[in-house]
C-alpha cells in the first residue's frame, strides 16, 4: 500500500495551532519591518550626523540602535525561529516544501541576518570611537544587509502565496518560484511599510530628547519620512492587490471579514493623521502617544495583513501544491510531486496515514466518533477550532445544524468533491464521511468529553 | 515505525543540492552555535558566580560577564538558525515529527529564550542598582538551560521513531495535546552542557590576552583570570569525559557499537584536548591558542554527535541520508556560496576587524588601509548582489 508523507497532528484547543502560528508570525512582522526600516533609516541618519559634523544627532543614532537591540532585535531574532517552530507543528508540510524548495535563499538571508545583527552593535558601540568614513561604512553594509534580508523573505513568502512563474511546476527552478508578478509590488510595499513603523518606533526615541530644540527636529523629520512612507506603502498595496491572481481576489473580497479592510485603511489613515499632527505640533509627542501608535500599528494593521495574506491563498498553504491540511493536492512534475488525492479517495486516509493507529483503521459502530475525531484532527484543524474556539469554529461553520444525515450530505456533496473555493478537496470514502459527520454532530459535547 | 514509512515522510520536493554538503554545513554551523552557546552559558554563570561571591576580582569578572553575555547570547541565536534549518532539510522526518509530538515543548522554547533575554538586558541596565541581582541571574541561567534542555528532548525523540506512535497514541487513542517531552538522557544533556566549562576557561584565557593587548596593568587580575581560566579548562574538561563515558554506557540498542567506533573515539580525543588546553597557553598572542584548540575540539565533537546520529538511523533503523533526492537547484546553490564567502567572508572579517582595533585603541580609532579597503570590498560585494538580485529577477520575469 501506498503510504502519503502525512504527518501526526499538533491540536491547541483554546487557540488552534493556526492562531499560535498567527500570533508568533504577528509579533515577528512587527519587530522585523521595524528592524529593518529602522535600519535603512539609522544609516541614513548616520550619514548626515557624520557629513554635517552632529554629535547630538551621532547620539540619536546610538540611542536608537539600543532600542532596536533591546527591542527589535530580541524580539524579532527570536520569533523568527518561533515561526519556524510554530509552522513545524502546526503545518511541518507546508513548513517543509518551502524550506526544501529555497533552503540556499533562506540560507543567504542568514548569512545577511548575521552581518545585520553584528552592524548593529557596531553602529551602536562604535558611535564616535572611530573615524566618519569607517563608521560609514559600519552603516551602510547595516543599512543594505538588513533590507537584502527583506529582499529574499519576500520572494520566499511570494512563492507561499503563489509559485511567481507557471513554468515552475513543469521546469522547476527556484528563480522561477521566487520572481513573479507581484515581487516588485511587495518589495516597495513591504520597504515603505517597514520605514513608517521605523519612524513610529524613532519618535518613541525622540520623544525622550531633554533639548526641546532638537526634539523637535527629530520629531518633525521623522513624521516626515514616516507620512511619506505611509503614503507611497498605501499606493504601493493597492498595486500589490491588482496584480495578485485573479482567484486570490475573489477570496479577498468574498472570505474576509467585511472589517477587514476598513480597519487596514483606518489605522493607514490614522498614522498619517498622527504624523501631519506631530509635524504641525512637535510637542504632541509623548512616550506613551508613540508607544500606543506602535501597538496600534500591531493590532489594528499587522493582524488583519497577515490574516488577509493567509486567507488569499487558502485552500493551500505553499505554493499551490501543499493544502493548508497538508496534503499534496496537485502535481509538480518538475520535481516530480505528485497529488495525493487519488490515493486519499481509493485507500482512505484512516487506512493509509501513518500516523492513526490500528484499533481506527477500520470505522465500526465501537469507533466512529473516535475515527471521525481523528479525521477531524487531520483534515479540519489546521483552519478550524475542533470547538467552540480558535480560529472558524466547526461549531459555527455549520450554522448549528446537528443533524448527522445533512451534515454527511454536505461533506458529500461540497468537500468531497472540492465544491468550495476556499476549502481543500477531502476526498473521504463513505465510512470516513459518516464517522466524520457523526462526530461534527457531537459537537461540541463529544469533544470534550472524548478520549 | 517502518523504513518505508521514514523515506515517504521525506519532502517530495527533494534537495537542491547533495544532502552531503547540508550534512558537512549541519555540523559546521551547529560547532560554531554551541560555541556561542558555551560563551553564553559560562559567562552567564560568572556573572552570576561573581554577583554572589561579590570580592574584588570577582566584582570586575562578573560585569565583564555579564556584557559578554548579553553579545553573546545574540550570536548564539543568530548562529543557531544555521542549522535550524539544515537540520530540517535532511532529517525533516525525525525532526518534525519530535517537534509535533512535544509541541508546547517546542512553542514554550521561545516564549523561555526570550524571557531569559530580557531579563539578561533587564539585569544588564540595573547593574550595581538591584540587591537581588544574583536571583535575576540565576533565573536567566536557569532558563537558558531549561532551553536547552527542550532543544536536548527534541533531538532525543526524533531518534526513536520506534516509540513515536506510543507517544502519539497511548493505549490507541490520539493524543494530539503535544504536552509532553517524551526521551532525553541526563548523561547526554550533562555532557552537551558540561562542555561549557573547558571552552569558558578557554575564553577567559583569551580575556585575559585582550585586556593586556589593550593595555592593562593590573596583572593580579590578569593572573587570577588566567588561572580561574586554566582550572575551568582542566578540571572541566576532565569532568566531561567521566560524564562521556557514563553516556556511551547508556546508548539505546539502536546505537549498537558506536560508543568503542572511531566516531567515539574522535569525541574521547577532543574532550581530553579541552582538558589540555593550558599545555597550548602562551604568553602574548599564545593566550588565544586555547580558545583556537577549544573551536577545533568542539568540531570534532560535533562530527562525532553527528556520527552517532547517523550510526542510530543508520544502524538502527536502516534509513540513509544519502538516498533522499536531488533536483539540483544551480542559481540557488552558487548564490548561498558566493554570498557565504565572499559578502559574508569581507563584512564579518571588516566588522571584527575594526572594532577589534577600535576596542584597543585610545581614543577615536582611524582605520588603517588593509581595513578600509576591507570596507569598502564590502560594500562593493553588496552593490553587487543587488544587481544580481533584480538583474536575475528581471530577466526570470520578462523571460
Amino acid at each position: 500500500m501506498e503510504i502519503p508523507g502525512l504527518y501526526p497532528t499538533w491540536y491547541e484547543p483554546l487557540l488552534g495551532s493556526g492562531w499560535v502560528l498567527g500570533i508568533i508570525a504577528v509579533i515577528h512582522v512587527l519587530a522585523s519591518h521595524t528592524s529593518v526600516g529602522a535600519a535603512l533609516v539609522s544609516t541614513w541618519l548616520a550619514t548626515v550626523a557624520v557629513r554635517q559634523n552632529r554629535p547630538e544627532l551621532l547620539d540619536y543614532v546610538r540611542r536608537y540602535g539600543v532600542f532596536l537591540l533591546v527591542f527589535s532585535y530580541v524580539l524579532g531574532s527570536i520569533t523568527g525561529p518561533g515561526i519556524w517552530f510554530s509552522a513545524t507543528v502546526a503545518s511541518p508540510r507546508g513548513l517543509s516544501a518551502l524550506i526544501h524548495s529555497y533552503v540556499w535563499w533562506w540560507a543567504t538571508e542568514w548569512v545577511f541576518f548575521l552581518i545585520e545583527v553584528i552592524g548593529i552593535y557596531l553602529l551602536v558601540y562604535l558611535a564616535g570611537r572611530v573615524d566618519s568614513r569607517s563608521y560609514l561604512q559600519v552603516a551602510w553594509i547595516f543599512g543594505v544587509a538588513s533590507w537584502a534580508t527583506m529582499l529574499i523573505i519576500v520572494g520566499i513568502l511570494s512563492f507561499m502565496l503563489w509559485p511567481g512563474q507557471e513554468s515552475w511546476f513543469t521546469e522547476g527552478g527556484s528563480l522561477a518560484g521566487f520572481f513573479g508578478p507581484y515581487t516588485v509590488a511587495q518589495i516597495l510595499t513591504r520597504t515603505c511599510f517597514m520605514v513608517m513603523a521605523a519612524a513610529l518606533a524613532g519618535n518613541l526615541i525622540a520623544s525622550g530628547i531633554e533639548e526641546p530644540r532638537f526634539r523637535r527636529e527629530m520629531t518633525r523629520t521623522l513624521a516626515r519620512v514616516g507620512m511619506t512612507a505611509a503614503i507611497l506603502g498605501s499606493l504601493f498595496f493597492q498595486w500589490g492587490l491588482a496584480t495578485l491572481p485573479e482567484s486570490a481576489q475573489l477570496l479577498l473580497k468574498t472570505r474576509l471579514p467585511g472589517y477587514f479592510v476598513p480597519t487596514l485603511w483606518a489605522i493607514l489613515a490614522g498614522i498619517v493623521a498622527y504624523f501631519a499632527a506631530l509635524l504641525a505640533q512637535p510637542d504632541w509627542l509623548k512616550p506613551s502617544l508613540a508607544a500606543a501608535m506602535m501597538v496600534a500599528l500591531l493590532i489594528f494593521g499587522i493582524w488583519p495583513e497577515e490574516r488577509a495574506r493567509e486567507s488569499m491563498r487558502k485552500p493551500f498553504v505553499a505554493g499551490q501544491f501543499v493544502y493548508a491540511n497538508q496534503i499534496i493536492a496537485r502535481d509538480v512534475p518538475a520535481l516530480g510531486v505528485r497529488s495525493e488525492l487519488q490515493l486519499l479517495a481509493e485507500q482512505g486516509i484512516l487506512k493509509s496515514h501513518p500516523f492513526i493507529p490500528d484499533p481506527l483503521r477500520r470505522v465500526n459502530p465501537g469507533n466512529q466518533l473516535e475515527a471521525g475525531q481523528a479525521l477531524a484532527l487531520v483534515y479540519c484543524s489546521n483552519c478550524h477550532g475542533l470547538g467552540e474556539t480558535g480560529p472558524r469554529p466547526m461549531t459555527r461553520m455549520l450554522a448549528g445544524n446537528r443533524n448527522a444525515d445533512e451534515i454527511e450530505r454536505l461533506i458529500k456533496g461540497a468537500l468531497v468533491t472540492g465544491n468550495m473555493i476556499n476549502m481543500p478537496r477531502i476526498p473521504l470514502t463513505d465510512e470516513e464521511a459518516r464517522a466524520l459527520a457523526l462526530f461534527l454532530a457531537g459537537l461540541p459535547l463529544w469533544q470534550a468529553v472524548g478520549p | 515505525m517502518e523504513l518505508e514509512t521514514l523515506y515517504a515522510l521525506r519532502s517530495p520536493v527533494g534537495l537542491p543540492s547533495h544532502p552531503i554538503v547540508f550534512l558537512v554545513l549541519l555540523v559546521l554551523t551547529w560547532a560554531l552555535h554551541i560555541l556561542a552557546v558555551y560563551v553564553m552559558l559560562g559567562s552567564t554563570a560568572l556573572a552570576l558566580c561573581g554577583s554572589v561571591l561579590a570580592g574584588g576580582h570577582w566584582r570586575r569578572l562578573s560585569a565583564a560577564m555579564l556584557e559578554t553575555a548579553k553579545v553573546a547570547v545574540s550570536i548564539a541565536i543568530v548562529l543557531g538558525v544555521a542549522p535550524l534549518l539544515f537540520v530540517q532539510v535532511i532529517y525533516d522526518p525525525f525532526w518534525y515529527v519530535s517537534n509535533v509530538l512535544s509541541a508546547r515543548w517546542a512553542i514554550g522554547f521561545i516564549g523561555l529564550l526570550l524571557a531569559a533575554y530580557w531579563l539578561l538586558y533587564y539585569r544588564y541596565f540595573r547593574n550595581g542598582r538591584e540587591t537581588a541581582s544574583h536571583l535575576t541571574l540565576a533565573t536567566v541561567l536557569g532558563l537558558f538551560l531549561l532551553c536547552g534542555f527542550i532543544m536536548h528532548g527534541l533531538s532525543s525523540e526524533m531518534l526513536r521513531p520506534e516509540l513515536w506512535m506510543r507517544w502519539y497514541a497511548p493505549g490507541g487513542h490520539i493524543d494530539p495535546s503535544g504536552s509532553a517531552l517524551h526521551d532525553y538522557n541526563p548523561w547526554r544533556f550533562l555532557y552537551f552542557v558540561g562542555l561549557m566549562v573547558p571552552v569558558t576557561g578557554a575564553w577567559l584565557v583569551g580575556y585575559r590576552g585582550y585586556l593586556e593587548r589593550c593595555g592593562e596593568r593590573d596583572t593580579a587580575y590578569l593572573d587570577w583570570v588566567t588561572a580561574l581560566g586554566k582550572r575551568c579548562m582542566s578540571a572541566g574538561g576532565l569532568f566531561s569525559l567521566l560524564i562521556y563515558v557514563s553516556w556511551m554506557s547508556t546508548l539505546p540498542a539502536s546505537a549498537g557499537g558506536f560508543a568503542a567506533s572511531a566516531g567515539s573515539l574522535i569525541a574521547v580525543v577532543a574532550t581530553l584536548a579541552l582538558a589540555a588546553g593550558p599545555l597550548v597557553c602562551r604568553a602574548g598572542s599564545g593566550y588565544y591558542r586555547p580558545m583556537l584548540a577549544a573551536g577545533v575540539a568542539i568540531l570534532l565533537i560535533a562530527a562525532s554527535r553527528e556520527a552517532l546520529r547517523l550510526k542510530i538511523l543508520g544502524g538502527g533503523f536502516g534509513y540513509d541520508i544519502l538516498t533522499y533526492p536531488v533536483h539540483f537547484d544551480t542559481y540557488s546553490t552558487l548564490l548561498f556560496f558566493i554570498t557565504f564567502a565572499v559578502l559574508g567572508g569581507s563584512t564579518v572579517a571588516f566588522s571584527i576587524a575594526l572594532s577589534w582595533e577600535a576596542g584597543k585603541a585610545q581614543g577615536i580609532y582611524t582605520a588603517s588601509p588593509r581595513i578600509a579597503r576591507l570596507g569598502n570590498a564590502s560594500l562593493v560585494a553588496l552593490a553587487v548582489w543587488l544587481a544580481q538580485y533584480f538583474l536575475f529577477g528581471f530577466l526570470t520575469m520578462i523571460g
